[in-house]
């Protein structure tokens, strides 16, 4: 897996698009793969909540026929957190502030995940284990 | 800074017209001139509806016959932004306030019946915020425009204001920006607390600039700081750039650090689908029941004594709850109503049978 290209979608959506605060990749397990998180969040905690809460809601989607899980998003008075899965093996969460908007969001994650998809499923003999 | 002209094209335009050009100009600002001719175009027409500008971060202005009576954009923080995180209002109390305004957006009438603020404060708000919003939208990049007549603003001003003007506003704020020792742009520096322990130490911050200090992070624009301190964009700006020149604040050299990735020595693994519920077992038939159902057709009908069934190890299960055994259904016990629970009914297709 390239930790590099990973690192770099993780940023580039944040810069991209006005009102990403933090962004998480985790395995489906809630396994923390990667945290572009501010120092007040905590990444493992967060990776957790997303798996639990990515989870439900597709069972949710499946117990009510409503077909495919998107995304979850979780609207607060000062933000927003959407979940997104990745393939079958990880899932995103990206915060928001309230400025964030939701419609320019979703367009710059739907690329963002299949890269990212593609990173996490690449198979490189010379993976290390920690840090860029 | 470049002069604002009103010459648009004299051909009428389609309400759904989208105009896309985008060019860089002398202050920085990406597509102005798009932008600029699309609203003296809505201002010469008395457009009324919205018009949305593509780009980063875009926004939307409401005309009400040529008009500016809101903007909105996701560089800048709103009404509701501005009132919930300078702590005026809580997110509770908004909860409350939307649900007694009926799903409002926007509880206008209800802030100043509560005394949340006055009616003149709320206007100047709203005010601030769609100046704040323009500036924005100006201090960034415009792609494309697009009209929209049948989008409604969240908290319009009662007076609107010209649509040149406001974008003579917002360049004399970025000019004044550029003018500054350190400019910065509102979403592009990234700055973290500086090497300024003198005043820190002397307490000679203003709470503004304490506050931005706290916040700063290295990570954080001054559109994200003024969203987080519910303060305007252009303020934040401003006091960043003074911050800036005064060393409380610094911004890195070169690129911002890169997330941190940790891969799981296990690697990863495929989510697995929830197991189908297993099939029902077959019904049990006690073997001693079939041997006396057997004796009982031999001995046609004759009486045979029961055998007792052996004894079973008890289920490892929870705890049950005896109905009734704390008491408090007798002491606590509910009046008889007229009514009872067969009045529940099921919504079927649209009506209640």
């Amino acid at each position: 897996m390239d930790h590099n290209a990973l690192a770099m979608e993780m940023r580039d959506l944040r810069e991209k698009v006005d009102g990403i605060t933090d962004t998480a990749i985790a395995a489906t397990d809630g396994l923390l793969i990667a945290a572009d998180t501010a120092a007040s969040i905590d990444p493992e905690s967060l990776a957790a909540i997303a798996a639990a809460g990515l989870g439900l809601a597709r069972r949710a989607a499946q117990a009510t026929g409503r077909g495919t899980l998107r995304r979850t998003v979780t609207y607060g008075s000062q933000g927003c957190a959407a979940f997104y899965a990745v393939g079958d093996t990880a899932l995103m969460v990206v915060l928001g502030d309230e400025g964030v908007d939701l419609d320019r969001l979703h367009r710059a994650t739907q690329p963002a995940l299949r890269r990212i998809g593609s990173i996490l499923s690449a198979t490189d003999p010379a993976v290390a284990t920690e840090g860029v | 800074m470049s002069v604002i002209r009103d010459s648009v094209s004299t051909s009428a335009p389609d309400p759904e017209s989208v105009y896309t050009r985008a060019s860089p100009d002398s202050l920085g600002r990406i597509g102005y001139d798009l932008l600029l001719n699309a609203l003296a175009e809505c201002g010469r027409e008395e457009f009324t509806g919205a018009l949305r500008a593509a780009g980063s971060p875009g926004g939307t202005f409401h005309l009400r016959r040529g008009l500016v009576v809101g903007a909105e954009s996701p560089g800048a923080p709103g009404p509701e932004a501005l009132l919930l995180r300078s702590r005026r209002i809580s997110g509770e109390e908004w909860a409350e306030l939307v649900r007694e305004a009926g799903g409002a957006r926007w509880p206008g009438a209800e802030l100043i019946r509560h005394g949340y603020a006055g009616a003149a404060q709320l206007r100047v708000v709203c005010m601030m915020a769609l100046r704040d919003a323009v500036f924005a939208v100006v201090a960034g990049r415009v792609d494309a425009c697009e009209r929209d007549p049948r989008a409604e603003p969240l908290a319009p001003v009662p007076v609107g204001e010209g649509p040149i003007r406001l974008l003579q506003d917002a360049n004399r704020k970025l000019a004044a920006l550029a003018a500054l020792p350190h400019p910065v742009r509102p979403n592009r520096e990234r700055p973290s607390p500086g090497s300024a322990p003198v005043a820190v130490s002397d307490g000679r911050l203003t709470p503004v600039q304490q506050e931005l200090l706290d916040q700063a992070d290295g990570r954080r624009t001054a559109r994200d700081l003024a969203f987080r301190t519910g303060r305007g964009v252009y303020t934040v700006t401003v006091e960043v750039a003074r911050m800036l020149g005064a060393g409380l604040l610094e911004c890195a050299e070169g690129a911002a650090p890169l997330p941190v990735v940790r891969v799981p020595e296990e690697g990863l693994r495929q989510r697995r689908p929830p197991a189908p519920p297993p099939p029902p077992p077959p019904p049990y038939v006690d073997p001693a029941v079939v041997t006396a159902l057997a004796a009982v057709l031999a001995s046609d009908a004759q009486a045979l004594p029961r055998r007792a069934s052996p004894p079973r190890a008890p289920a490892p299960a929870l705890p049950r709850r005896e109905p009734g055994a704390s008491g408090i259904t007798e002491s606590l016990a509910p009046e008889k109503r007229g009514t009872s629970w067969k009045g529940f009914f099921r919504m079927r297709n649209g009506t209640a049978k």
